[in-house]
């Protein structure tokens, strides 16, 4: 794999087994994408789909224990699988860094906000105390925390919900890091408090000139602030392309599933909400074939029994996995 | 008491994406080693009670051929300085540390228990009432109490004992089974059944009783050993069953001065306790985390 | 905060007040005439009277609690009339002996807790996590009793040191060195059941925490595994730690005892002992008295500090 200079995140065939009691579980199973530089990619999936696992592999944050990983990643040219903590560790928070989804967990609950943020500029940038607090505060007033001097000293508890996130933002771009894995960023928030994180995090990227990698199950949010997806299903990636092609073309049934499930606002009232039937896969006991074909309308009887690879569709950088893709919109309109 | 973490190796994210899908249901298992542990209970609970029908000799019986002597073919464990069998006095004394174990438990689960489980059920005035009694009860350190009622209690028998000790562990087992009723007691399968019209009685039984019961089973282990403890400590406070009674604390308390001339007299009394309680503790420990899906802090 | 502070202070005064009446009815419990019984040998008419005085013993209970109250209030906890020195003084020159066996055995059972426990913590079930957890285990099972005989069996007799404690208990001030040496063995055994106790919560409440999301943050952020151990992980889970300490201290105070006994080690666990043995019930009554509202005001004290530590309780 050549390391071009361009992309900042190489994926190559990452696999992610977890060796728990009941057998090994392949939460991500052969995932190769990229990433360029200033770019916003999303990556949609059901929980279960492994979005969250391939989110913390490819940073490196994988728990050490009864965990395997194979395959490469390559942050800005320095690979992060099969190397040591120590090794990972030094591209953690001035490379790359994460936004979690529950705010309330993710920031120690017994130490004051401000010093979160200092912890990673002295220890990482080695500021100075005083240096590191009123970056600190400038960070809190860029995220936009009102009254940033005094929330300085604040604990975790007394801050709303959208509030803590923004610190955990804060804490995230302290180092200004090149890439931004949010997982979820905005699930456990209020709607309205939604979109201004969403906001949020797209000025900041465009100031910091990072890439965001972000991930949720909510395709609303990946509609307008994304211009590449991923879409993910049982721990493989089965669809992949440009925002605009996947959501006005896409092949693979399941993600036609998922749009159409998607409850639509312009919709007449006490439109029934489409489901799809069945349930996630169990990953412990997956299929030789495709993994959706249990649930799919299209299944045929090589999709029960081959497991679909990614194959390239018309436009260039658009990749399904299926053997009986939905017709492209592109051919019948040339037709 | 350990707490035995299953699955530490399994991030958060990584269970909450498997838990959407079909996990065999396993509990931690048991063990060989915890049936071993039942057994020797049982070989000295059976040796307890049976003692007397058992090819055993009497503890009181002193052989003047054989003063402190150490283990042979006429007496396994040796004797002591009256020339009293080691091992019938183990064997009988285990009588005093079970008596007083089980004893003592069933006085404290007996009243305590069932306080318990009927004011977390029941809560309001009942609840806050003897609640508030039975917290500050238990500031006031048991031991002590104990200590200072038996010895001016006076004179002594193994049922002042079992008395004391077990009004004295009251306290402590209201609240363990008051906070582990609470625990189930506010369970939406509870709320859903009195809704659907059950009796408290039913429901004491059939939805309360069989969640507890582990709890409760492992922690009435757990204070058994802390009794028989209790009782070894008692002893050598002089505080125990009065010789020639043998019990196992009185034997190691009287033997310790000739600690160097004859070592079996301490070392068979103190094996045989040590063994008792390490199985007790086991047990309990174990039954513990097989049935704790999610850990009850108590 | 005040709110709790206050609730817990109303709390404290109810349990005193029980302790108090607990312990002066000791007295009453005897079989017999209570004054006889106190005075036992020394029994006469004039220090019959003196006890009369002492007790109003001819007066209803409720005077005598009164008078007794009193009493304990000034600082007068009793004269004994087997040994002829006030009760309150035999205290006074017990009690330091236990504190320092208390201090000495929980700097010991911390300074091996912590760092083992965290070590476990971060490999749990490898090798050292599961030779810990044994040994621990069984530990706990060897009551401390015995534990000292065979410590004393073992370095007594064994590596011929002489007898250690017996008799020769010197306060710190007077040869500090002979003081530790001979406080060494009561310290070390009832450092051992404290460390199991400590070690066990410590381990697991810190492998609960490792779990939780904000220490995966915190190892984004690039932070040393060490760093994350003392700073982020420590502090939650010292909490449980805290707790753990406050049960087992206001215990030791009164488990202590018999390592005392046995050593003949003067601390207040063997004055009481003696004082039973000796019938001398106004020293037992007293020393019932003090423990008791020691141990209470340690539990409170310890109750404080968690709060500090993890303002979220009193908040709730």
């Amino acid at each position: 794999m050549s390391t071009n200079p361009d992309k900042l995140l190489v994926v190559n065939n990452l696999a992610t087994t977890f060796n728990t009691s009941a057998g090994p579980l392949p939460a991500v199973g052969g995932v190769s994408f990229d990433l360029n530089k200033n770019e916003t990619l999303g990556i949609v999936g059901e929980s279960g789909s492994g979005k969250t696992v391939l989110a913390r592999t490819v940073m490196g944050l994988q728990p050490r224990t009864n965990v395997t990983v194979t395959g490469s990643v390559l942050l800005n040219g320095h690979e992060m699988v099969g190397v040591s903590e120590d090794e990972k560790r030094k591209y953690w928070g001035t490379e790359v860094a994460m936004v979690f989804q529950d705010p309330m967990t993710s920031l120690n609950p017994v130490m004051r906000i401000g010093k979160q943020i200092d912890e990673t500029l002295r220890v990482r940038l080695g500021m100075s105390k005083n240096d590191a607090k009123a970056k600190a505060i400038e960070l809190l007033e860029l995220v936009g925390i009102p009254s940033p001097s005094q929330r300085y000293s604040a604990f975790p508890g007394q801050l709303s919900g959208g509030m803590r996130q923004r610190v955990v933002i804060a804490t995230a771009l302290a180092c200004s890091p090149k890439l931004l894995m949010a997982d979820e960023p905005t699930t456990g928030l209020d709607v309205t408090i939604q979109a201004q994180i969403l906001n949020l995090l797209e000025d900041l990227k465009e100031q910091f000139h990072m890439s965001v990698v972000l991930i949720t199950h909510d395709l609303g949010v990946v509609a307008t602030r994304t211009s590449r997806i991923i879409v993910m299903y049982a721990g493989r990636i089965v669809e992949m392309g440009t925002t605009r092609e996947v959501f006005t073309n896409h092949r693979m049934p399941y993600t036609r599933a998922l749009l159409e499930s998607s409850p639509k606002v312009s919709n007449p009232s006490h439109t029934r909400l489409i489901t799809i039937p069945g349930r996630p896969p169990n990953l412990l006991k997956l299929n030789q074939g495709c993994s959706f074909a249990p649930r799919c309308a299209y299944a045929t009887d090589r999709c029960h029994q081959q497991r679909p690879e990614l194959q390239i569709a018309e436009e260039p950088g658009h990749s399904f996995a299926c053997w009986n893709p939905l017709p492209s919109k592109r051919e019948a309109a040339t037709r | 008491m350990s707490e035995f973490i299953r699955e530490t190796e399994l991030s958060q994210e990584a269970l909450l994406e498997a838990s959407m899908v079909e996990r065999p249901e396993k509990n931690e298992p048991l063990g060989p080693l915890f049936w071993i542990c039942v057994g020797w209970l049982a070989l000295n609970i059976i040796g307890a009670i049976f003692a007397n029908v058992l090819p055993v000799q009497s503890p009181l019986n002193q052989d003047y051929n054989f003063v402190n002597s150490a283990p042979s073919l006429h007496h396994i464990f040796g004797t002591d300085d009256l020339g009293r069998d080691i091992f019938a006095r183990v064997v009988y004394g285990s009588r005093v540390s079970i008596a007083v174990g089980v004893g003592a438990m069933v006085i404290g689960f007996g009243i305590g228990a069932p306080l318990g489980m009927l004011a977390a059920y029941r809560r309001g005035r009942f609840d806050t009432f003897v609640t508030t009694v039975m917290y500050v009860l238990l500031a006031f350190p048991a031991i002590i109490a104990v200590i200072a009622v038996l010895s001016f209690w006076t004179p002594r028998s193994m049922l002042k004992i079992i008395l004391v000790i077990g009004f004295a562990s009251v306290p402590l087992v209201y609240r363990v089974i008051r906070t582990a009723t609470l625990a189930i007691a506010t369970k939406d399968y509870v709320i859903a059944a009195k809704v659907q019209g059950a009796t408290d009685r039913r429901i004491l039984m059939k939805e309360l009783l069989p969640n507890i019961a582990p709890i409760g089973i492992s922690f009435l282990l757990i204070g058994i050993a802390t009794v028989v403890t209790l009782e070894g400590a008692l002893a050598f406070l002089g505080l125990s069953v009065n010789p020639p009674t043998p019990s196992w604390g009185n034997m190691i308390n009287e033997s310790r001065t000739v600690l160097a001339e004859n070592p079996w007299l301490v070392l068979f009394p103190s094996l045989a306790l040590c063994l008792f309680l390490l199985c007790l503790n086991f047990i309990g420990d174990r039954m513990r985390s097989h049935y704790d899906v999610t850990e009850v802090k108590l | 905060m005040l709110k709790y502070v206050i609730r817990r202070l109303v709390m404290l005064i109810g349990i005193i007040f029980v302790i108090s009446v607990g312990s002066f009815y000791l007295i009453h419990l005897l079989p017999g005439d209570p004054a006889a019984v106190i005075l036992g040998t020394g029994d006469s008419p004039s220090n019959r009277a003196k006890l009369y005085k002492l007790l109003g013993l001819n007066k209803s209970i409720f005077d005598q609690y009164f008078i007794w109250i009193r009493n304990i209030v000034r600082g007068n906890l009793g004269i004994s009339f087997i040994s002829q020195t006030s009760v309150a003084s035999t205290i006074r020159a017990a009690l330091p002996i236990d504190l320092e066996i208390m201090g000495l055995s929980q700097i010991l059972a911390f300074a091996l807790a912590i760092p083992l426990a965290m070590r476990s913590a971060r490999k749990p079930d490898g090798l050292i996590d599961r030779l810990l957890g044994a040994t621990s285990f069984t530990l706990l099972s060897i009551p401390p009793f015995i534990i000292i005989v065979l410590l004393v069996l073992f370095v007594s007799i064994k590596l011929g040191v002489p007898n250690i404690g017996v008799a020769s208990y010197v306060s710190f001030g007077t040869n500090w060195i002979v003081n530790l040496e001979s406080l060494a063995l009561p310290a070390f055994t009832l450092a051992i059941g404290s460390f199991v106790v400590y070690y066990r919560v410590l381990r697991s409440d810190m492998i609960a925490t490792l779990q939780e999301e904000f220490i995966t943050m915190a190892r984004s952020k690039g932070i040393s595994q060490r760093r994350i151990m003392w700073r982020h992980a420590f502090r939650p889970s010292s909490v449980a730690l805290l707790g753990a300490a406050g049960v087992n201290i206001g215990g030791l105070l009164a488990g202590g005892f018999v390592v005392q006994y046995l050593l003949a080690i003067p601390g207040l666990g063997y004055t009481l002992i003696a004082a039973i043995n000796d019938s001398d019930y106004l020293l037992v009554q007293g020393i019932v008295l003090v423990v008791s509202v020691g141990v209470v005001l340690i539990n409170f004290f310890f109750d404080f500090i968690i709060n500090i530590v993890d303002p979220r309780i009193s908040r709730e």
